[in-house]
């Protein structure tokens, strides 16, 4: 924005932000005379502005000034019916023509135009409009963190309060609700081990908390829990539930869908860091900015793999690149992807609304989106070391990367504009020769001719010769290039660069040798398809020798390779077919390569006609004309010793130990295709009209949206500004004690991930798009006290939650309580649950005796990939389930985002290409297919009847007994006992385990 | 005449099949089973012309220029330099001379509309075809090309076309999912699983992948091959598990989901038998195996090499034959894939190396399988409420890249839609390179094209949302115009 807003601009700023949040009525038509700003302003803004005003012209025309309506003539005062604005309002077919994309004006509104018009369509030019922002911070979450004291106890089971209790308990008096009361010790230690650590509880488990809560069922439950919260598993629980809002697989998504082989530290931090109770806020921190903190540990860097845990366009980057618009459009989305998770996931905000407009309910700016994207226009996803390479060595290896991705930026700045130049130059005469090859072209035959063993160096000579058998009269010897058509390294691959022909009657070369040709003191310009003739005019000879003084490049190394050799007799017959080769070295990998392929008569010819081979050698001429006259022999060595300096500082950044890699954002890296690191200088960020590339306006600083009083807005006075330390601001911004949404979104989560349900529907969101809190006060109370904890300790926040009485409630259901509370939004019973898809895989390792503990690392695969080379297949059904490496809890499992897991998919597990606040929880048709059908699911059936029949090998009423006790914690009644004693008897254990798996029994958690 | 498993009795071939079948949740499958709503069921925006769609896509992205958008002054200039009078950044090249279509366009139909000879097969309904010749995509990228025109997003985290049909009308047959996908036989296209996923609606939106030919064709829907499940012990295994699994819900009143889980077996069970009749086309007479092209020897048809028409046909005919079978029962959405992601040999339509090798047996294999499905849909009288859209990523350009390929044009392609309410015709013109619409402020997109199909299954497309992270979000994102001029 370059004018300073008006007062008068600043008034309908504010007044419009309200307005643009409330409905408002229209006045009635006619009535009385319309007043522009308290009339036709609101509608404009309504409907038109978004679109139509000074900074997004769209269709060039703004309403944000009078002057457009009256120069273009989009009013007529004299015939108000038929001025241009009302035309593009008015519906024909129930459809008008603006605006666009919204619902078309009520006939009211157009009355209101209507009136405007006629009465002369004024408009004080000292007014100027702009889109409506809603700028007011007076809404629930945005308000600061109250600090409510707890209510006074009701009727308290056993005197001492819980806070927690106290604040439910008011609310379902309020109602006239009467709570359940406290389930079985069974069903709630059950509840609490799959709720704490995802796994269902042992039998030894139970006789422990059986035992000790006979003599103090509180004291019981409060050592359960610290139990709980003390194993390993609780971070493998929960960090799921963080990983599905993180957003997190281990593959890039879009097109080919890569692997990320190294991903998986950042699984691994989330789970330690649950695990060690980590402070919220610096949790919060690593994963914004954890590289750039004083003190960074390694895995503070590691952390940053939330940055880069959403999908990623292969193409996009590393194919197509930033020189083109669409490489731009995916670096846009890519940072969009970045700043919608950080803000949905730590802020509840949905932040990405404001891509194209200002936020329509909340107080968002489209500048304060795009001071986002500036906050993070340095950083792209890639690996990047954080631990086993000191500070010194990364900071060499970052030099030396940096040295590269200059040169190969030097290199495109000389090769791509001639390149461009040729191809304009040359597009015609590519053309006729495609035609040629098209009518004249022959199909290449397999056997390419000769190839000597690989060298490391150019001077390395090599030889290969032809006995014909007895000396002969030779009119000429035929030199024709190999042609490989593979990698597309084509035309004279392996033709000598210096070279010798020699003739002789000793097969060793040792006397008698006249020399041919002699082309060893110069280089010699690969003759691509064209045949070298060398002229003999001296006396017979048995043998002829070609020796390569100087080998021919490949990528890396160095070879000399024919496709043919032809000895031309008197009589214009080949001497040379079918005779014996013998060479210094070959390599022999039939059918393409062997020294016999030299004379076999094969070799690759362009065209069958003489006379279009005739002109194709001319159109080749050309083209080589051209192409020589614009790439001179200056820019050929130029390139050639930019290559040459490549290839030494790669050699020395091989030196290096290679450190454990996390996938993260960086800044360095290394370069591959189009994919370039850019070293910590940020890209240019403009905001953009509409969210379009092609329309950029004001240049942007990072920054963030000020959603409280005391907010960061702006986080740099000037241009000069550190890429790391833009997002330092951030992380500083987000963990900011004012900060009323970070505390309050980590409590929501926190609450539903230990009750089922959250206090705030729609966890990613609480603006106004979103829902209110049904406790607003229990919330802000242990949002408070989350924040103001000095350890900020979430486990003594889950601890709280699940020693409350409401946490150990039955889930029986109450048809007085229902009538009242349907949906349980009161807490008045506790919230049955189906087993989540991880569970229910872990729950069938575990009870099978099968379960592998081991923690962190590399995950493991439960799926084959095929071609992997171009785009990896992702075969589940390939897969053998009697893999005992892929029985790992599934948090350790490789997530791939294009070919999700069938089964775990099926039974609602998170779509990992979005952030999932929420699971579903279906009941489907394919779901009973999956769990009854599955490789799987039989094979553990397998495996637990093993491990039943040898822990209870005595009877079959032992083994339901257990069985049932391992599966759903307690013993089957009499009626289950008969149904499953029947099924077992007739069919056996396996079989009886596949029953048992199904049970709803086993698949909820009361 | 529509023909549901549910509501036919137990015919002597089923019961065959009852008892051939490996799975057998067979015991259970009794009694009619009723449609599962959508939220749209029983109170539609406005009266629908359709009921179903399907929609073919064409993976890797087909080339409006060699099919059906003629373009005669490309013959003109084919050869010459291409000069569009504007920079033209392409995705893998620089632009390359003018380069005609190697193949000849012959007029068809009462309408003489001219079809390039690689999609002849089409001339015989092409008056019934709607062509949308000035369709605009955002970028030429597959990936975002393909989500674009499966969700309406070019990014991924958006519900494809077939969950928001399957989410507002549910299914007309219980035993069978509402959204079914049939992809490329060689695998998927690029994104995989997300062209059908249904990202934030309810997960049994989700297309669910059927594998004509494939053993199982649909995942997990028969028994498992381990030893100690018989057909015996299968068949008691789920009855002892309705026990259990009634007594569990009978001890818990007031918890549908109970309930339901009992029922889904019961379900899976159905499905078991309608998934595999519908699937069998053996059954299907002579006549109209022919009439799609079917071998008899269909499934070893050779195609482990290069692309080649005859396994195209084959494969994409026998995709659109089940298709019909799976229509015909109440399926409300099938995806039908030609061609899947980039590898090497090519196996999609991504023909930047060689147009004429790939695009002839690929348009061929398509245009045989769509032209049978349109007239055997006409002939069974379903071709007036099914809706079919021919789609794909984006077109190709009119120069060529190296001497015989394409690259991508995400400026102009084309589009067609055929069937249920839609009157034949061309709507919508490139310009005479077929690099752009013809009229520039007058192009289509995407949106308009699922604005007029859900008009056309009596949806106002402005009114089908769902709130995401704040957002109500539409197929048509915030754009979408009903093309009402095709509105027969």
């Amino acid at each position: 924005m370059s004018t300073p807003p008006t007062h008068w601009t600043s008034r309908f700023l504010l007044a419009f932000a309200l307005l643009g949040t409330l409905l408002h009525g229209v006045p009635a038509p006619g009535s009385e005379p319309v007043d522009f700003a308290k009339d036709v302003v609101p509608l404009l803004q309504k409907h038109c502005l978004a679109c139509h005003n000074d900074q997004v012209r769209d269709g060039d025309f703004s309403l944000s000034r009078p002057s457009d309506l009256v120069d273009l003539g989009y009013v007529d005062t004299t015939d108000p019916d038929s001025s241009h604005l009302l035309e593009l309002v008015t519906p024909i077919d129930g459809t008008a023509e603006m605006p666009k994309d919204g619902a078309p004006l009520s006939s009211g509104e157009r009355a209101v135009l209507r009136s405007w018009i006629a009465a002369g369509a004024e408009w004080d030019a000292s007014i100027r409009l702009e889109p409506a922002v809603a700028a007011d911070l007076d809404w629930w979450s945005l308000r600061p963190i109250a600090s409510p004291g707890i209510p006074s106890p009701g009727i308290s089971a056993n005197g001492a309060e819980h806070p927690v209790d106290s604040f439910l308990d008011r609310q379902l008096r309020q109602q006239g609700l009467i709570a359940n009361a406290q389930a079985e010790p069974r069903v709630l230690i059950r509840r609490l081990t799959y709720d704490l650590t995802g796994l269902p509880p042992t039998p030894d488990q139970w006789k422990q908390f059986r035992r000790e809560s006979r003599q103090d069922f509180d004291t019981a439950w409060r050592r359960l829990v610290d139990r709980l919260l003390a194993t390993p598993a609780f971070g493998e629980k929960w960090g799921q539930h963080w990983l599905d809002v993180a957003r997190y697989a281990e593959t890039h998504g879009y097109d080919k869908d890569k692997p990320r082989p190294n991903a998986w530290p950042y699984r691994d931090y989330v789970i330690d860091s649950l695990n060690t109770d980590k402070p919220y806020a610096q949790f919060v921190r690593e994963q914004v900015a954890g590289d750039a903190l004083p003190n960074t540990a390694p895995q503070a860097i590691a952390a940053l793999g939330f940055l880069a845990a959403g999908p990623w366009d292969f193409i996009g980057h590393q194919e197509v690149g930033e020189g083109k618009l669409d490489g731009r459009i995916a670096k846009h989305l890519d940072r969009d992807e970045m700043i919608s998770a950080v803000f949905n996931v730590f802020q509840s905000t949905t932040i990405q609304c404001a891509q194209c407009h200002h936020h329509k309910f909340d107080p968002i700016r489209m500048q304060d989106y795009y001071r986002l994207h500036a906050v993070f226009a340095a950083v792209d996803r890639a690996d990047r070391v954080y631990r086993g390479v000191s500070r010194q060595q990364r900071q060499e290896q970052a030099a030396l990367e940096s040295q590269i991705n200059r040169l190969e930026q030097r290199q495109r700045a000389i090769a791509d504009p001639i390149d461009r130049q040729i191809a304009d130059q040359t597009s015609q005469i590519d053309h006729r020769i495609a035609e040629l090859k098209e009518v004249f072209g022959a199909t290449q035959q397999p056997q390419f001719g000769y190839h000597s063993q690989i060298s490391q160096t150019a001077a390395a000579p090599k030889w290969v010769q032809i006995d014909l058998g007895q000396a002969r009269n030779v009119r000429e010897i035929r030199l024709v290039p190999a042609f490989d058509p593979f990698g597309g390294i084509g035309a004279g691959f392996g033709f000598p660069v210096r070279y010798r022909v020699q003739a002789s009657n000793d097969a060793e070369f040792g006397d008698s040798v006249r020399t041919l040709v002699d082309a060893t003191d110069r280089d010699q310009p690969n003759p691509l398809t064209r045949p070298v003739h060398v002229v003999n005019d001296g006396s017979p000879f048995r043998f002829v020798r070609v020796t390569a003084t100087k080998l021919r490049e490949r990528t890396d190394d160095y070879i000399f390779a024919l496709g043919e050799i032809e000895v031309i007799g008197d009589d214009g017959s080949n001497l040379a077919s079918r005779r014996n080769v013998t060479a210094k070295d070959s390599i022999e990998s039939g059918p393409r390569w062997g020294r016999d392929n030299l004379v076999d008569g094969i070799f690759y010819r362009e065209l069958t006609d003489d006379r279009a081979m005739a002109e194709l050698r001319e159109l080749q001429r050309q083209r080589v004309a051209i192409e020589s006259d614009l790439r001179s022999p200056e820019v050929i060595e130029q390139l050639e010793s930019i290559r040459a300096e490549i290839r030494d500082l790669r050699k020395q950044l091989q030196a290096f130990p290679p450190g454990d890699v996390v996938y993260a954002v960086a800044t360095q890296f290394e370069p591959s295709g189009a994919f370039v690191p850019t070293e910590g200088a940020p890209r240019e960020i403009h905001l953009l009209h509409r969210g379009d590339l092609r329309s950029p306006g004001d240049l942007m600083t990072p920054g963030a949206p000020p959603l409280w009083n005391t907010a960061n807005e702006r986080f740099f006075d000037s241009q000069d500004w550190q890429e790391r330390d833009a997002r330092k601001r951030l992380a500083d911004y987000l963990v900011q004690k004012d900060n009323p949404l970070v505390w309050r979104s980590i409590t929501n989560r926190l609450w539903q991930w230990t009750f089922g349900q959250p206090l705030v529907a729609t966890p990613n969101d609480f603006g106004r798009g979103g829902e209110r809190p049904t406790h607003p006060e229990l919330l802000d109370y242990l949002s408070a006290r989350l924040r103001d904890d000095p350890n900020q300790s979430l486990k003594s926040i889950v601890r709280l939650l699940v020693t409350s009485r409401a946490y150990r409630r039955s889930s029986e259901h109450q048809p007085a309580s229902a009538a009242i509370d349907q949906q349980n939004t009161l807490l008045w019973r506790a919230n049955r649950r189906r087993l989540t898809a991880e569970e229910f895989r872990d729950s069938l390792l575990a009870i099978s005796g099968a379960l592998d503990r081991r923690r962190g690392g590399p995950s493991f695969r439960d799926f084959v990939i095929e071609k992997p080379e171009h785009s990896p297949h992702y075969e589940y059904h390939l897969h053998d389930p009697r893999d005992p490496k892929s029985y790992r809890r599934t948090v350790y499992r490789f997530v791939v985002r294009s070919q999700p897991q069938p089964m775990l998919t099926t039974l609602d597990c998170a779509d990992p290409s979005i952030s999932v606040p929420r699971r579903d929880e279906s009941t489907t048709a394919l779901q009973a297919l999956t769990t009854w059908n599955h490789r799987f699911v039989a094979t553990m059936a397998e495996r637990f009847a093993e491990h039943l029949r040898r822990t209870a090998p005595d009877s079959a009423a032992d083994q339901v007994n257990l069985a049932c006790r391992l599966a759903w914690g307690f013993p089957p009644d009499p009626m289950q006992r008969d149904v499953l004693l029947h099924h077992l008897q007739a069919y056996g254990l396996a079989s009886f385990s596949r029953v048992l798996f199904n049970t709803n029994d086993f698949v909820f958690v009361d | 005449m529509q023909h549901t498993m549910s509501q036919s009795p137990i015919t002597g071939s089923r019961r065959q099949l009852l008892s051939t079948l490996t799975g057998s949740f067979a015991a259970l499958a009794l009694g009619d089973l009723f449609a599962r709503d959508g939220v749209l069921s029983g109170q539609l925006h406005h009266r629908p012309r359709a009921k179903r769609v399907v929609q073919l896509f064409m993976a890797g992205a087909a080339s409006h220029i060699d099919t059906f958008d003629h373009k005669p002054y490309l013959r003109q200039q084919d050869g010459k330099p291409w000069d569009p009078g504007e920079q033209v950044e392409l995705f893998q090249s620089t632009p390359g001379a003018c380069f005609a279509s190697p193949w000849e366009f012959r007029p068809h139909g009462q309408s003489a509309k001219m079809l390039s000879d690689i999609v002849a097969p089409l001339g015989d309904v092409v008056d019934q075809l709607a062509f949308v010749h000035n369709m605009v995509g955002k970028t030429g990228v597959h990936s975002q090309g393909t989500l674009l025109q499966t969700t309406g997003f070019n990014f991924p985290g958006f519900p494809s076309a077939g969950s928001w049909v399957s989410y507002a009308l549910g299914s007309e047959n219980e035993n069978l999912p509402a959204f079914v996908v049939l992809p490329d036989h060689r695998g998927l296209a690029s994104n995989g699983a997300k062209n059908w996923a249904p990202a934030f609606l309810p997960a049994d939106h989700q297309g669910t992948v059927i594998r004509p030919g494939n053993d199982p064709p649909i995942a997990d829907l028969l028994r498992p091959s381990n030893e100690f499940v018989t057909a015996e012990s299968d068949r008691a295994g789920l009855a002892a598990l309705g026990q259990l699994n009634q007594m569990h819900a009978d001890q818990r009143r007031g918890d549908d989901r109970l309930a339901a889980r009992v029922r889904s077996y019961e379900l899976a069970a159905a499905m078991q038998l309608s998934a595999t009749d519908a699937l069998d086309v053996t059954s299907e007479p002579r006549h109209i195996k022919d009439l799609y092209g079917l071998a008899a020897d269909g499934t070893t048809i050779e195609d482990s090499g290069v692309i080649n028409e005859r396994a195209e046909t084959e494969y994409f005919g026998r995709k659109c034959l089940v298709a019909r079978r799976l229509l015909e029962r109440g399926v409300r959405f099938v995806q039908v894939w030609s061609g899947n992601d980039n590898g090497f040999p090519r196996r999609n339509w991504d023909s930047h190396g060689d147009v004429k090798r790939d695009h002839a047996p690929l348009a061929l294999g398509m245009s045989r399988g769509a032209s049978a499905l349109i007239k055997d849909l006409a002939q069974r009288g379903m071709l007036d409420d099914t809706l079919i859209l021919w789609t794909t990523e984006f077109g190709r350009m009119p120069c060529s890249q190296g001497s015989k390929g394409r690259d991508h044009n995400p400026f102009v392609f084309t589009n067609w839609l055929c069937g249920g309410g839609i009157k034949g015709g061309t709507y919508g013109q490139s310009d005479h390179w077929g690099f752009r619409p013809l009229d520039r402020s007058q192009e289509t997109t995407v949106h308009d094209i699922y604005a007029t199909i859900l008009h056309l299954l009596g949806i106002d497309h402005t009114r089908l949302s769902v709130r995401h992270n704040g957002i109500d979000r539409r197929l048509t994102d915030v754009h979408g115009h009903v093309l009402h001029s095709m509105i027969a």
